[in-house]
């Protein structure tokens, strides 16, 4: 550790303490509000289980509207990060994609999803719509950022016969960046379910809807039947994901490591 | 690069498939990783350039396959200038087996998928888009795949295969490109030494059985002095020597200047520096 770091590290802590005054985080307020934690623990505990059944409804109103959110965005968004991969292109086709992109990321999905409540209305429709956008805008440039940093040896190699670029792109480019998608897939997909639990907030529907109405009207025990059920839903999300990714991704990564 | 035609100067040898003269290549357009090379490889030849590490002698292969692109002087394959975007130097590609140092084999696909490459310059771009390839070619492949000594192992992952075995699966998606020649990146560099030799015999009865020109980069000139009929041998980028065993005694075949003791000196030398 030198002085330098010292400075930075300083500098940093500096800034947090001066930004926290400046936007009013006074940790005093945290402490004098703990209390208020606990009136909603007590009331959070007298669940009205006989909620279960809608909770279960509009969970799955929620996962279906993340999955067609999930499936389109990716298929949307596979072709953009091939137009927007600097190695697969030249800057007159990847610099206007990526400008596109970006544009698109700028919303984060609540944004989005007020949009489209404005354009189709409200329902899961604008849900599902904004989940789209939010995933293609995510998953393209993770995935053109792993096709640049795809190996460039078979690149090379299979380029060298003189192969077309669909033919290097189905050949080379999908299969050696295929774990990685699946990988991305699995995380949005996962993060998916949980932003479309709260596009409910805006009209836009699923789970959110009856979550922020019933927290709205302090019904906290009606509205943690939705909450637990939601934390079911990610334990599961997530228990599946692992298990894919020991199958699929893991196994050819330690592949790759294996050398001659 | 524009004069395609009127390539015709009288120094090319009509019998040569790769004609360099005067070569030079760099990188970064001040040092140079070759220096005025001179080369002359004939059709059918079994050709070996060897070096030490960074004396530029994979950049030579990448100049014959138009990879990379000479700053000076002239190189004629096939009696064309290799430059990837010219469609009749394209076409020639496809019947250049390339294998780079490190193979550059797709991991998660297999064996046979990986072979079947070598064949995508024979289907359209529909067909292939659906990895869709005739009987015949898949046929073919797994013919190869016999012959190079990987038969029973088509449906196999490449990230499971040992060394050599990858090795052999590079070997043949440059054979079922039904190549004119193959140019192989230090093949069998980091082989143990039986592995070694049963990876150049399988190149080295593939080259005389399928006529090719085979043109090899090693590492070990005792190795290329075994397989080649002709060794380049490059130092800091200059082509020093051109040699090749004659019975049991080694030629110099560019200068005459050197006696066998004396380039086995030069040798043992290289290989203590």
């Amino acid at each position: 550790m030198n002085q330098k770091n010292n400075l930075i590290i300083g500098l940093i802590i500096a800034g947090v303490v001066v930004m926290s005054v400046n936007v009013d985080a006074d940790p005093r307020d945290f402490a004098e509000g703990l209390p208020n934690i606990g009136i909603m623990l007590q009331e959070i505990t007298e669940v009205d289980s006989s909620l279960f059944v809608t909770a279960f409804w509009s969970m799955l109103e929620t996962i279906e509207m993340a999955f067609i959110g999930t499936v389109v965005g990716v298929a949307i968004a596979l072709p953009l990060s091939l137009l927007a991969a600097r190695n697969l292109n030249n800057k007159f086709v990847y610099v206007p994609v990526r400008a596109l992109l970006a544009a698109i990321r700028t919303f984060p999905s609540i944004l989005w999803a007020i949009l489209f409540v404005i354009i189709v209305g409200l329902g899961p429709f604008a849900g599902v719509l904004a989940i789209i956008m939010y995933t293609v805008g995510f998953i393209a440039k993770l995935q053109y950022e792993a096709i640049e940093a795809i190996d460039a040896d078979p690149m090379d190699a299979v380029g060298a016969i003189g192969v077309s670029k669909l033919q290097l792109i189905r050949f080379v480019v999908l299969p050696e960046s295929a774990s990685h998608l699946l990988s991305q897939i699995l995380y949005i997909f996962d993060y998916n379910i949980r932003q479309t639990s709260i596009l409910g907030l805006v009209g836009a529907g699923g789970i959110g809807f009856y979550i922020i109405n019933y927290i709205k009207f302090f019904e906290y025990g009606k509205a943690a039947v939705f909450m637990l059920v939601v934390l079911a839903t990610v334990l599961i999300i997530e228990w599946v994901s692992v298990r894919v990714r020991d199958k699929y991704i893991v196994k050819s990564q330690r592949g790759m490591q294996v050398k001659s | 690069m524009q004069e395609q035609k009127g390539s015709s100067s009288p120094s090319i040898s009509t019998l040569s498939i790769v004609q360099m003269n005067d070569v030079s290549a760099s990188y970064d357009s001040k040092n140079y990783v070759l220096k005025n090379v001179q080369m002359s490889i004939t059709r059918g030849a079994n050709y070996a350039i060897v070096g030490q590490s960074g004396s530029g002698k994979s950049t030579l292969l990448r100049l014959i396959n138009g990879m990379m692109n000479p700053s000076r002087g002239k190189i004629m394959v096939d009696y064309k200038i290799p430059n990837t975007s010219d469609k009749k130097f394209k076409s020639f590609m496809h019947k250049i087996g390339y294998i780079p140092q490190n193979l550059g084999l797709i991991k998660n696909s297999t064996v046979l998928e990986n072979v079947l490459i070598g064949a995508l310059p024979r289907v359209s771009g529909f067909n292939s888009f659906f990895k869709k390839f005739c009987d015949l070619e898949i046929d073919n492949a797994k013919k190869i795949l016999k012959q190079v000594g990987l038969q029973g192992k088509a449906e196999r992952q490449v990230y499971m295969l040992s060394g050599g075995e990858k090795r052999r699966v590079a070997i043949a998606r440059a054979l079922v490109q039904k190549p004119e020649i193959i140019l192989a990146d230090e093949i069998v560099s980091e082989l143990d030494h039986v592995t070694a030799r049963e990876i150049m015999d399988v190149l080295a009865k593939a080259q005389a059985t399928m006529k090719l020109t085979a043109i090899m980069v090693h590492h070990d000139l005792q190795l290329a002095l075994e397989y080649a009929d002709r060794v380049a041998v490059i130092k800091e980028g200059e082509k020093i020597l051109e040699i090749g065993v004659e019975g049991d005694r080694i030629v110099d075949f560019q200068s005459g200047n050197f006696t066998q003791r004396e380039i086995l000196e030069m040798f043992s030398n290289e290989s203590k520096e």
